[in-house]
C-alpha cells in the first residue's frame, strides 16, 4: 500500500470528502422541500382551483347576471344557476347557484365563458370534505370560499 | 353522407356571433345569432384526380364507388368485399406499407348501417388514403389480418364498440370491454348512461354503476 | 405419489398484472413460460376505458377538448393540440401565427416532459433508482410553465379550437429560456448515468428488437419505429402547427432494439431543445385566437389528422354532420398499437426481458384504453 493510500485511510479523507458533497447540498437554495401544511405552497396566478362566485368589492352586490352561460359551458354539466325577474328593475336576478365540485375537472370552461368575470378559479386547491353533499357548493360557499383549517408549528 | 340531420342543432341555444377570442369584459344582452349559411346537407366533397385513383379504377372497376377528396384528404369508396383487396393492391402496388387505422361510424337511419373506414399511408410517398366501405349490420366484412398484423387489434376494437364481426379474425374477442359484456357501446342507439346491468350486479355486486 | 407434479411441466402460465409496478398502470400480461423463455403471451386490456369516444358524442366540439387531456395523461398538450387542428381542419381554418408558435413550444416542452416520465420509470424498471429523481427534478420545470401559463401542470387543456385562451404570461420567455439552458447538461447527466453504463447496456442491447419491416407490419410508429432506421417523423413528413419553420434533426438508430429507442428519445429532447429555442426566439406579435363563432358548428364532412405526439402517431377521425356536437370522434392511439407488437418484442426472450421491453414501449394506459 503506497504512502497516499495510507493517509487517506487513516485521516478518512473518502468520508470527509462525501460529507462535502452532502452538506454542500445543504445550502438553502438547494432546498425543495416544501413544508406543506405549516407552509402554503405558492401557486401560479392562473391556477385553477377552487370556484368563486365574485361581488362588487364597492357594494358587495353580487356580479353575476345569472345569464347561465357557464352552465351551459360546463362539459358535465355541473352548474345550476336559479333566476328570479325582478319586477322592478326588470332584470334577471340571481337568486341560487350550485356547484357540484365532485364533478368538476378544472377545465376552466365555465371562466372563460362568463361575461362579467363573476365566475372565478382561484388559488385555493385544498377542497376535501368528509361527505358527498360537501362537495356541492351552494351560493354562500361559492362567495365566501373555502376555508381551510391552517395549522402551525 | 348525412342523411339525417341531428336534432342536437338547436339543442344548446348559446348566444352566438361575436369571436372567442379574448375575454367580453362588459355584460352585453345576447345578441341574436347571425342567421349562419346553413351547411349542405352532404359532405362538399370533390372528385379525386390522380394516377392511383385511375389505376384503382381501372383494377376494381365497378366495385369503387367514388374517388373523391374533401379537404385535401383523399379517400375511395368501395364494395365491402373489395376492401381487403384494395387495401392489398395498395400494399403491394402502390407501397402503402402501414395501415394506420380501422374504424366504424354509426348510421342507424341507413340501410347499410355502419362505415367501415381503412386509412392507409404509404411512406415512399407520404400520402394518405381512406377506404370506406358501407355495410349492414350483421355483415361479416373479410379480416385484413392477412395483409397488415395491425389490423388484429382494431378489428377487434370495431367488434368491441360496434359489433361488427370479421370473417376469418384469428381472435375475435372483446378488447376494451369484460369479455361477457352485452351490448355495444359506440353504438347511437345505445345510450351514454347505458350499461350492462346483470353484469355490473355480478361481477361489482353493486345495483347500478351510476 | 401422482404420476407427474407441476415441477414436470414444461409450460407455466403467469399473470403479471394488472397490479404489477412496471406495466406502468393497469396492463395484464399473461405470459406463457418455459423455464425462463417466454413461449407467448396475451394483452388484457380495458380496465382504464372511460369511453372517451362515447363521451365525444354526448358534448359539443369544445367541450369534448378538456376530455383528450385525460388520455395519454403524461402528454396531455400533445393531445388536445391533435384535437383541435383536427377540428381546425373540418372548419378549414388554421390558428393565427402566434398561436401556433406557442402551442409548438408548449408541445415541445411536453414532449420533454413525456420523455422525461419515460426515461425516470423505464430506469426503475431496470434497477436504475437515480435516474427517476432527476428526471422528475428537470420535469417539475416543465410542469411549472405549464402552470404558470394555463393554470394547471398535468390535464393543461391549454388549446382552444382555433388557437388559444391564454396569453403568454409576463416572463414567459425568460422561464422558457431558462429552461433551454438549464436542460441540455441535465442530458449530458443522465447519459452519464446511464449511456456507457455496463450494466445498462447489457440489460438493454439486443433486447425486443424489432425491425424496421416488422415496425411497419404492426402500423408502430414514434421513437420505435426511428430506432428501427426509419426517418420518418409526421413534424417533418406532414407539418403541422408551422413546424417545416423549425431547423431540426430527426435522430435515428439501426438496431431496432431497446437501447437505441433509448438512445433515440435521448437525441429527441436535445432536439426538442433545439426547437424550442428557436419558437421562443421569434413569438410574433399578433392575435391568439382565430375567427372561430362562440358555437363551433363544423360543415358536414369529415377529416383525419395526426400529430407526432411523444409516443408516436396520434390521428384523430372526426366527423361532423353540420351540429353543435361531433357525430364521431376516433382517436389513433399511438400507445394502443405499439402495444400489440409486445408479443413479437418479447416471444422467445427471457422473462426478466418484458419489464425492459414494457418500459421501451412507453404506453400510457390511459391511451390505450381511452
Amino acid at each position: 500500500m503506497s504512502g497516499g493510500k495510507i493517509f487517506r485511510k487513516i485521516f478518512l479523507v473518502d468520508l470527509f470528502q462525501g460529507l462535502a458533497v452532502t452538506f454542500r447540498n445543504q445550502n438553502p437554495k438547494y432546498i425543495v422541500t416544501e413544508q406543506y401544511p405549516a407552509e402554503r405552497p405558492k401557486v401560479a396566478e392562473r391556477y385553477r382551483g377552487a370556484p368563486r362566485l365574485n361581488n362588487n368589492p364597492d357594494n358587495g352586490e353580487t356580479l353575476c347576471i345569472a345569464c347561465n352561460l357557464c352552465a351551459l359551458a360546463c362539459p358535465e354539466n355541473l352548474i345550476v344557476v336559479g333566476s328570479e325577474r325582478n319586477e322592478q328593475t326588470r332584470r334577471k336576478e340571481l337568486t341560487t347557484f350550485t356547484y357540484d365540485l365532485s364533478r368538476c375537472m378544472f377545465c376552466g370552461l365555465c371562466e372563460d365563458a362568463c361575461p362579467v368575470d363573476a365566475l372565478e378559479l382561484t388559488q385555493d386547491f385544498e377542497l376535501a370534505s368528509y361527505s358527498r353533499p360537501g362537495m356541492i357548493w351552494d351560493r354562500q360557499m361559492l362567495e365566501e370560499g373555502p376555508r381551510p383549517k391552517q395549522y402551525k408549528c | 353522407m348525412a342523411d339525417e340531420q341531428k336534432p342536437g342543432g338547436s339543442e344548446a341555444p348559446l348566444p352566438a356571433g361575436g369571436e372567442a377570442a379574448g375575454q367580453p369584459a362588459k355584460p352585453s344582452p345576447p345578441k341574436p345569432a347571425a342567421a349562419p349559411p346553413k351547411p349542405p346537407a352532404t359532405m362538399a366533397a370533390t372528385p379525386w384526380e390522380s394516377d392511383l385513383a385511375r389505376e384503382l379504377k381501372e383494377r376494381f372497376g365497378g366495385q369503387i364507388g367514388e374517388t373523391s377528396t374533401y379537404l385535401g384528404q383523399n379517400f375511395i369508396v368501395a364494395k365491402p368485399e373489395a376492401a381487403v383487396p384494395i387495401l392489398e393492391y395498395l400494399k403491394l402496388e402502390a407501397d402503402f406499407d402501414y395501415l394506420v387505422d380501422i374504424t366504424a361510424v354509426d348510421w342507424p337511419k341507413r340501410p347499410e348501417r355502419f362505415d367501415l373506414v381503412y386509412i392507409v399511408y404509404s411512406f415512399p410517398r407520404n400520402e394518405r388514403v381512406r377506404i370506406k366501405t358501407q355495410i349492414p349490420d350483421g355483415y361479416k366484412p373479410e379480416t385484413a389480418v392477412g395483409v397488415h398484423l395491425t389490423a388484429n387489434w382494431l378489428e377487434r376494437e370495431v367488434f368491441d364498440m360496434f359489433g361488427i364481426e370479421f370473417a376469418g379474425h384469428p381472435d375475435m374477442r372483446r378488447i376494451l370491454m369484460p369479455e361477457e359484456w352485452q351490448g355495444y357501446p359506440l353504438r347511437k342507439d345505445y345510450s351514454i348512461i347505458q350499461q350492462d346491468q346483470r353484469w355490473v350486479r355480478e361481477n361489482l355486486g353493486i345495483e347500478s354503476g351510476q | 405419489m401422482p404420476d407427474s407434479t407441476f415441477l414436470d411441466s414444461t409450460e407455466l402460465v403467469l399473470n403479471m398484472g394488472p397490479q404489477h409496478p412496471s406495466t406502468h398502470g393497469v396492463l395484464r400480461v399473461i405470459l406463457k413460460l418455459d423455464g425462463e423463455k417466454i413461449l407467448g403471451t396475451d394483452c388484457v386490456i380495458g380496465y382504464l376505458h372511460r369511453g372517451v369516444e362515447k363521451i365525444a358524442e354526448n358534448r359539443t366540439w369544445a367541450q369534448f377538448n378538456p376530455y383528450v387531456d385525460r388520455m395519454d395523461y403524461v402528454a396531455s398538450v400533445s393531445n388536445g393540440l391533435g384535437y383541435c387542428l383536427a377540428v381546425e381542419k373540418l372548419l378549414n381554418m388554421e390558428a393565427p401565427p402566434r398561436a401556433q408558435v406557442v402551442r409548438v413550444i408548449l408541445t415541445e416542452l411536453n414532449r420533454i416532459a413525456s420523455h422525461l416520465v419515460w426515461l425516470g420509470t423505464h430506469a426503475l424498471d431496470i434497477g436504475a433508482i437515480t435516474p427517476v429523481f432527476y428526471c422528475f427534478r428537470e420535469r417539475e420545470e416543465a410542469l411549472n410553465i405549464f402552470e404558470k401559463y394555463c393554470g394547471a401542470r398535468l390535464t393543461t387543456h391549454a388549446f382552444r379550437i382555433g388557437g388559444l385562451q391564454y396569453d403568454t404570461y409576463e416572463g414567459f420567455e425568460q422561464d422558457v429560456k431558462a429552461f433551454c439552458d438549464m436542460f441540455p447538461p441535465k442530458v449530458d447527466e443522465y447519459e452519464a448515468l446511464l449511456t456507457g453504463n455496463r450494466i445498462w447496456k447489457g440489460r438493454l442491447t439486443n433486447v425486443g428488437v424489432l425491425t424496421a419491416d416488422e415496425c411497419k407490419e404492426y402500423g408502430v410508429t414514434g421513437p420505435l419505429l426511428r430506432a428501427a432506421g426509419v426517418k420518418w417523423d409526421l413534424r417533418k413528413a406532414q407539418p403541422y402547427s408551422g413546424y417545416e419553420k423549425y431547423d431540426f434533426e430527426i435522430p435515428i438508430r439501426q438496431n431496432g432494439d431497446t437501447f437505441d429507442r433509448y438512445i433515440v428519445r435521448m437525441q429527441e429532447m436535445r432536439q426538442a431543445v433545439r426547437i424550442i429555442r428557436q419558437a421562443v426566439e421569434n413569438i410574433p406579435e399578433g392575435p391568439i385566437m382565430g375567427k372561430v363563432a362562440k358555437v363551433i358548428k363544423p360543415p358536414v364532412g369529415e377529416a383525419y389528422v395526426s400529430i407526432e405526439a411523444p409516443k408516436g402517431e396520434l390521428g384523430y377521425y372526426v366527423v361532423s354532420d353540420g351540429s353543435t356536437q361531433p357525430y364521431r370522434v376516433r382517436v389513433r392511439p399511438p400507445s394502443f398499437v405499439n402495444l400489440q407488437a409486445l408479443d413479437r418484442m418479447v416471444r422467445g426472450g427471457l422473462v426478466a426481458d418484458i419489464v425492459a421491453v414494457i418500459g421501451t414501449l412507453d404506453i400510457v394506459l390511459g391511451e390505450v384504453d381511452r
